[in-house]
């Protein structure tokens, strides 16, 4: 049977658990077949046997960026829909998890969330309430999450099998490559910003060279520098603290 | 510990946003209220000062950019930490650079607890519903126990806010009454700068990943030293 609205609302709710479950042998295999669970039971209404099975090749390993699950939900669904052999679900999901994750990695977890964030706290610093902000950056950042699982689902059912094209002409990657840099730009001036409300910090050429040579040498030389830091966190309390 | 008002009813409050946050992260459902700026503003407007919570929500999304989520990655809980430093830094007396840093070095540390807390879960949810010979194909036992994962996720997250609050509230207070007030452009002072200078590059680099990309960094840095120029 083809799934109804209110199975596909189901689908789509519980797609934002879908990492409830998240574990190192089947990492968020067991999230998405509860998600399906859904729409895997109308389509085969009245078959156990088959739902079983699908439900055994659905809860097996399977990861996905969280927000782009929804895209393997609906072709999974489609699939078994139209009735494909349980070979060609196994390779076609073993071939959707790379491009699943890194895509969502680099549009969503380096592009979107770090603009987002650090966009709220350049209004922050410039004076807008805090609450306001953070009531933005929620607001803002979940209209595109929202979008994005919305497209996913619709996207995913549409096109089934062939939704691996869809992924590959979506705008996600080129939105992900544009952010990158602007977010690089926008660190810059959140350092600067939460330096200038740092409490009592006084501004001065010394303190504004040694804060530019040490935050670029962090920026070339990354691999201890990130330690650095929270030793030097660690430091600053300590150095108070002495007599 | 003068002033310090806690009562069981705030704890009570933190403790169940704490779940809250802990499970928006990873379980459900990811609308990032479980982020830094959000957290540990809502620690602070607990307390009466949502803006010293925002600031030191702020620091730590410096910290926490350190550590990408990508693919499988183990990286350092947020939601709880960042609630607790907020709150910590919004119940400190002075509200000065020292109080921050240990507000902020207590998130980082309760970050670090929640993440092996959290991988300890994960080790247990993998003979919850990562075993098929327990699960097979049944629709109701997938979503019982995938349930009852995402309800022991919450109460992990409660458990974890719920026991480090206080403690690292009154640790936050307990060394800005030690400290005494280092007066500006201290040493102390330098150093937090310094901290937070290097966290800012690592940030940049690990997200953006070029070394060709410094320029956008540097400008951004300029283009900061106008801001707070103009809005001085």
């Amino acid at each position: 049977m083809t799934p109804r609205t209110s199975d596909f609302t189901a689908a789509f709710l519980r797609s934002f658990a879908v990492q409830g479950s998240w574990n190192y042998r089947t990492m968020i295999g067991g999230g998405v077949a509860y998600a399906l669970l859904p729409l895997l039971q109308r389509i085969h209404a009245g078959n156990p046997v088959a739902l079983k099975e699908s439900i055994e090749r659905h809860s097996s390993a399977f990861n996905a960026h969280p927000y782009l699950t929804p895209v393997a939900i609906g072709a999974f669904a489609r699939m078994e829909h139209d009735g494909h052999d349980a070979a060609t679900i196994e390779r076609f999901r073993a071939a959707l998890r790379g491009p699943l994750g890194a895509l969502g990695d680099q549009a969503v977890w380096a592009g979107w969330r770090p603009f987002c964030t650090l966009g709220a706290t350049i209004a922050f610093c410039l004076g807008l309430d805090p609450r306001l902000a953070a009531l933005a950056f929620v607001l803002v950042y979940n209209a595109a999450h929202l979008a994005l699982r919305v497209w996913g689902l619709r996207a995913g059912w549409a096109h089934g099998l062939d939704v691996g094209r869809v992924l590959k002409g979506s705008p996600l990657k080129a939105v992900g490559a544009r952010l990158v840099p602007i977010n690089e730009a926008l660190l810059g001036t959140v350092m600067v910003l939460l330096l200038a409300r740092a409490p009592d910090l006084v501004a001065s050429p010394t303190l504004g060279g040694v804060v530019a040579t040490v935050s670029l040498g962090a920026f070339f030389l990354p691999g201890r520098a990130g330690t650095v830091a929270i030793l030097a966190l660690f430091a600053s309390c300590a150095v108070w603290l002495l007599p | 510990m003068t002033g310090l008002e806690l009562t069981p009813g705030s704890w009570i409050l933190v403790t169940a946003l704490g779940a809250l946050l802990g499970l928006d992260a990873i379980a459900w459902p990811q609308t990032m209220i479980s982020r830094p700026i959000v957290a540990g503003m809502l620690g602070g407007a607990l307390f009466g000062a949502p803006g010293s919570g925002f600031l030191a929500g702020a620091w730590l999304e410096l910290v926490a950019a350190r550590h990408p989520p990508f693919g499988g990655a183990r990286y350092p809980e947020t939601g709880p930490a960042a609630l607790i430093a907020g709150a910590a830094f919004a119940l400190s007396d002075t509200r000065s650079i020292l109080p921050l840093m240990a507000a902020v070095l207590a998130g980082w540390t309760i970050g670090w607890v929640g993440m092996h807390a959290i991988a300890s879960l994960r080790a247990y949810n993998a003979r919850l519903i990562g075993d098929p010979e327990v699960v097979r194909g049944d629709a109701a036992e997938i979503a019982r126990r995938h349930r009852l994962a995402i309800r022991l996720d919450g109460l992990r997250a409660a458990a974890l806010t719920g026991t480090l609050f206080v403690p690292a509230v009154l640790a936050v207070r307990w060394l800005e009454t030690w400290g005494g007030d280092p007066g500006p452009a201290s040493l102390s002072v330098g150093l937090a700068a310094v901290g937070l200078a290097a966290l800012g590059g690592v940030a940049a680099r690990v997200l953006g990943g070029r070394r060709q990309a410094w320029p956008a960094f540097v400008a951004g840095g300029l283009a900061g030293l106008l801001l707070a120029w103009w809005s001085a």
